[in-house]
């Protein structure tokens, strides 16, 4: 058997946010490790911390204790620019509100991710125009996001998410905003892309059917990870 | 370092464009700003042009005398007070004093083939030596016609009377009516250099003694020319106190009610009251600048608060804090420039206005200097200033952490 590279590893994670006076611990002693080609489903109800994982896991914030290493680097030893660059590589995202510029039509937003890692506009072009081509949206590329339906929206959210190559992807509610079909539509895009790119997914989400798409579900309570299976993910969320 | 900034551009106009109300009024702003500094500045120029020409003119080794003491000024526009029969006399017993010209001028209707314009109608002696001093100190040359002659009403014109006051150009030998009475346009003068001298009408004094009803042998200024030899100061000061003795003993006063001055003296004084305008031009001028500034600033936090999430998204995506920062300051920095190209364009069409008007009306006579320096001033000032008032708000927007930015309106 071929060992996977750990991708994504939180060692001794604490994350507390200080409201006023009052110190809110939101995530306690976590301890995750994410390797390559994973697909993998954070779950946990409402208040539970995984909005809080999620930022962690996706390097957009810092532990209040602990490390987080992507790809072996400590992000904490990383300036924000550093650490913005590196994210931007390595790491693609997909939101509940698809969060796509509305200045930028479908090719620029998608090509956006490319701007920040200074790639040659050329070179932008046509790999935005793939991108969607294989989401398809061939014929919706100068569309602005206001023009498109929500479904279109979040296909050119996860073309823009695989603008970089990214080792990682994660999605945040992905079919949240989206009905049971253009759902389903979405969740196969991403994971034709886990199984013919070796793509590691990490999808947040409280969703058990969604879930069912995952390898390892992460079950999060009360700032705690509560189970971490690799198997059977149906039966988890029923615990 | 330049990689993306076509887009940061297209983020950065598009997002003036999507919010056009509140970028238009942040734009009016800065146009008012920039507005104020160039129409003001362009004239105060030209005020200061039309001065300096002015000061010129009167020729060095000329002294003035004019009623009127500490307010002088005042009176060289009211022009109320006059220098009396005894007081010429007294300034032409002054040591020093070679020649006295008495002048005396008031604005008037003048009518030519139907049409009427507002024209100052000077009045001065056409003696031949008095001729010959003024071709020599502020060189006067026929452009047409002849010299008139004394007792005849002929009248001499500025060249811009000539030329351009009235639709056609006025002929030598043809009739002007002013007050009722008709004159002879005898001849026609070369430019001056000076518009307002260009604007000039000269009669002779007995004729527009008669024609004004101003008092005989009266004068609202006098122009001495100085002996050769004879100290310019020195025939000032005697004058000062020849005059003062007269005057104190007319009127009963200290005897300080008139002002001898010489060309260095008027450069001192106007230069002074140019500089205090100047002065107040600039500093309100830059109020307002400060307020557009203000206006930028305001707008910058609040399209950056607007914008929190969007933030987010693009430092999620892998945007460097440099990034952000270029963005909002492409849109700052636009915000001036668009002001600044506003407020030059609209400035120097007021600028042109008011020529345009002294041109019309030859006494109000006042030039709009053009000056590239300030166009360019005013347009790369207006972007500077827009880019220092966005500089906190892209700052700001630069160092958002994308964590809260994509928490924050959730």
């Amino acid at each position: 058997m071929i060992k996977k590279e750990l991708v994504l590893s939180l060692k001794n994670v604490k994350k507390i946010y200080q409201l006023g006076k009052v110190e809110l611990v939101a995530l306690k002693e976590i301890n995750l490790d994410i390797y390559q080609g994973d697909f993998v489903t954070i779950m946990g109800p409402s208040g539970s911390g995984k909005s809080t994982l999620l930022n962690l896991v996706g390097c957009l914030d810092f532990p209040t204790e602990g490390k987080i290493f992507l790809k072996g680097k400590d992000i904490s030893l990383m300036s924000e620019s550093q650490l913005s660059q590196f994210r931007g590589k390595t790491i693609g995202f997909v939101f509940q509100e698809f969060n796509l510029l509305p200045q930028l039509d479908a090719l620029e937003n998608v090509a956006l991710p490319m701007v920040f890692q200074e790639i040659p506009i050329e070179e932008r072009k046509k790999k935005a125009k793939e991108l969607l081509n294989s989401v398809d949206l061939k014929e919706r590329i100068a569309h602005q996001p206001a023009e498109l339906s929500g479904g279109e929206r979040q296909r050119v959210a996860i073309a823009r998410a695989f603008a970089n190559n990214p080792e990682i992807i994660i999605a945040d509610e992905p079919t949240g905003n989206l009905d049971s079909t253009t759902g389903l539509k979405v969740m196969d895009i991403l994971t034709n892309f886990h199984k013919k790119e070796g793509k590691t997914i990490i999808v947040v989400t409280h969703d058990p059917h969604i879930a069912e798409y995952s390898e390892i579900i992460v079950n999060i309570k009360d700032g705690q990870i509560v189970t971490n299976h690799k198997e059977s993910p149906k039966v988890l969320w029923d615990k | 370092m330049f990689g993306g900034m076509n887009e940061y551009f297209k983020i950065a106009l598009r997002n003036l464009k999507t919010r056009s109300l509140r970028s238009w009024l942040t734009i009016f702003g800065i146009i008012i700003g920039i507005f104020l500094i160039i129409s003001l500045l362009s004239l105060g120029e030209g005020v200061n042009k039309a001065i300096s020409e002015q000061i010129q003119a009167l020729g060095g080794d000329m002294i003035m005398v004019m009623p009127g003491g500490d307010n002088l000024m005042t009176s060289m526009m009211m022009g109320g007070d006059e220098l009396e029969k005894e007081d010429i006399r007294a300034i032409e017993r002054a040591d020093g004093v070679d020649v006295t010209i008495s002048m005396s001028y008031r604005g008037v209707i003048i009518r030519y083939e139907g049409e009427s314009k507002f024209a100052p109608l000077a009045g001065m002696s056409f003696e031949e030596e008095v001729l010959d001093i003024f071709k020599r100190f502020q060189g006067w040359s026929l452009s047409e016609g002849e010299w008139p002659r004394v007792g005849r009403r002929e009248i001499l014109i500025g060249q811009q009377v000539s030329d351009e006051m009235f639709e056609e150009k006025i002929k030598i030998g043809s009739q002007i009516i002013i007050k009722g009475k008709k004159l002879t346009v005898v001849g026609a003068l070369n430019s001056l250099g000076s518009k307002t001298d260009d604007g000039q009408i000269y009669l002779d004094i007995n004729d527009y003694y008669s024609l004004t009803g101003e008092k005989k042998g009266s004068a609202k200024m006098v122009m001495v020319k100085i002996e050769d030899g004879a100290s310019l100061e020195g025939t000032a000061e005697s004058i000062r106190e020849d005059l003062g003795k007269v005057r104190k003993r007319k009127v009963g006063t200290d005897g300080g009610d008139f002002s001898v001055i010489t060309a260095e003296k008027i450069g001192e004084i106007t230069g002074s009251i140019v500089g205090v305008i100047q002065f107040a031009i600039i500093l309100f001028a830059g109020i307002s600048i400060l307020v557009g500034g203000i206006g930028i600033t305001n707008t910058m936090f609040t399209s950056v608060r607007d914008r929190t999430r969007e933030i987010g998204i693009m430092k999620a995506i892998g945007a460097k804090n440099s990034a952000i920062l270029k963005i909002f300051l492409i849109e700052s920095g636009t915000i001036g420039l668009i002001g600044g190209l506003g407020g030059t364009a609209l400035g120097l069409f007021l600028a042109k206005i008011v020529e345009y008007y002294g041109q019309v009306y030859p006494v109000f006579y006042i030039s709009a200097s053009f000056n590239p320096f300030l166009i360019i001033f005013g347009i790369s000032f207006s972007f500077f200033v827009g880019c220092i008032s966005g500089f906190f708000p892209a700052l700001k927007a630069a160092k958002l952490k994308p964590a809260e930015s994509l928490r924050r309106f959730e």
